[in-house]
């Protein structure tokens, strides 16, 4: 069938001190992502963002961005990630650069691998947390975190969704 | 008796890694003068208008420039033919000039710039 593909990169927002995150907004990634592909690959670059990129989902709290581009030009949208170095929000400027996570076909793929990352970023929280109750709300969360729900969703759906699940490591 | 002479036909794909373009720069008010360097520098700011800074690093080289007529022999790495001509395409204007690119020849071969058929002269006798 003839229909447009797209790549969903899952991206996170490294800053050096996490207060500065809270006033994120997928307007300013937009904005940054496409002075940054200008900047990178010039008059092409900038009519290429323009057809297929958005940002679909931006968590300020964890700084989790889900950006999706067409599938065709996701390597050079991703390209361009690596020369951001400010995100300026309403005349402040943050430092930050953003980390590719995950490169998935589909929304649901990003989903469950988020799952799992943040899984295994608890585990890797818990040797460093200091008193007991600290590791008693790790374990906690460990377990809370499953995907359940994802599965739920597929079971409702009738599977007619089948995106080639583009998943490559990065 | 003689064995009929064979007849053998090789062909390549992408027998070259390189590709060479033979171009020349059109002004509208006459020639300047322009350097080789600035010739290549040239091409390169029509390459970073177009494809940014990664386009403009894609390395190209510039054999032979012509200073009189403005002429140039180009050669560039097979991936990176399609960017330097729809540059060379898109470049308008040199220091506010309006000036164009004129693409004569591309060829794998730099063997093949060197006979050109639209510069062919033929002999006072044309001999049948």
């Amino acid at each position: 069938m003839v229909r447009f593909k797209s790549r969903y990169l899952l991206c996170e927002v490294c800053v050096p001190d996490r207060s500065s995150l809270q006033l994120l907004e997928d307007r300013t990634i937009y904005n940054t992502l496409r002075a940054a592909v200008n900047r990178a690959h010039g008059d092409y670059g900038s009519a290429l963002f323009n057809i297929g990129v958005i940002v679909k989902y931006l968590n300020a709290h964890t700084g989790v961005v889900l950006i999706r581009s067409r599938k065709k030009h996701y390597r050079l949208i991703w390209s361009a990630l690596s020369f951001i170095t400010c995100l300026e929000n309403r005349g402040q400027k943050v430092q930050c650069f953003l980390n590719c996570l995950h490169v998935g076909g589909t929304i649901r793929t990003c989903q469950k691998f988020l799952v799992k990352y943040n899984r295994q970023q608890l585990h890797r929280m818990l040797p460093d947390c200091k008193t007991d109750a600290e590791k008693q709300e790790v374990r906690r969360a460990i377990l809370s975190c499953s995907l359940s729900n994802v599965r739920e969703e597929e079971a409702d759906e009738d599977g007619s969704d089948d995106d080639d699940d583009g998943d490559e490591e990065t | 008796m003689e064995e009929p002479s064979k007849f053998e036909r090789y062909v390549y794909k992408n027998a070259s890694v390189y590709h060479y373009m033979k171009i020349s720069l059109v002004l509208e008010n006459g020639n300047k003068y322009i350097t080789d360097a600035q010739f290549k520098q040239l091409i390169i700011c029509g390459l970073k208008d177009l494809y940014g800074e990664v386009g403009a690093s894609f390395p190209f080289d510039l054999l032979k420039f012509d200073q009189n007529e403005l002429t140039g022999i180009l050669r560039v790495y097979n991936s990176g033919l399609v960017k330097l001509w729809s540059a060379l395409t898109l470049l308008g204007s040199y220091q506010n000039e309006a000036c164009a690119f004129r693409v004569t020849q591309v060829s794998p071969f730099l063997l093949a710039l060197s006979g050109n058929s639209r510069e062919l002269r033929f002999g006072d006798q044309l001999i049948w």
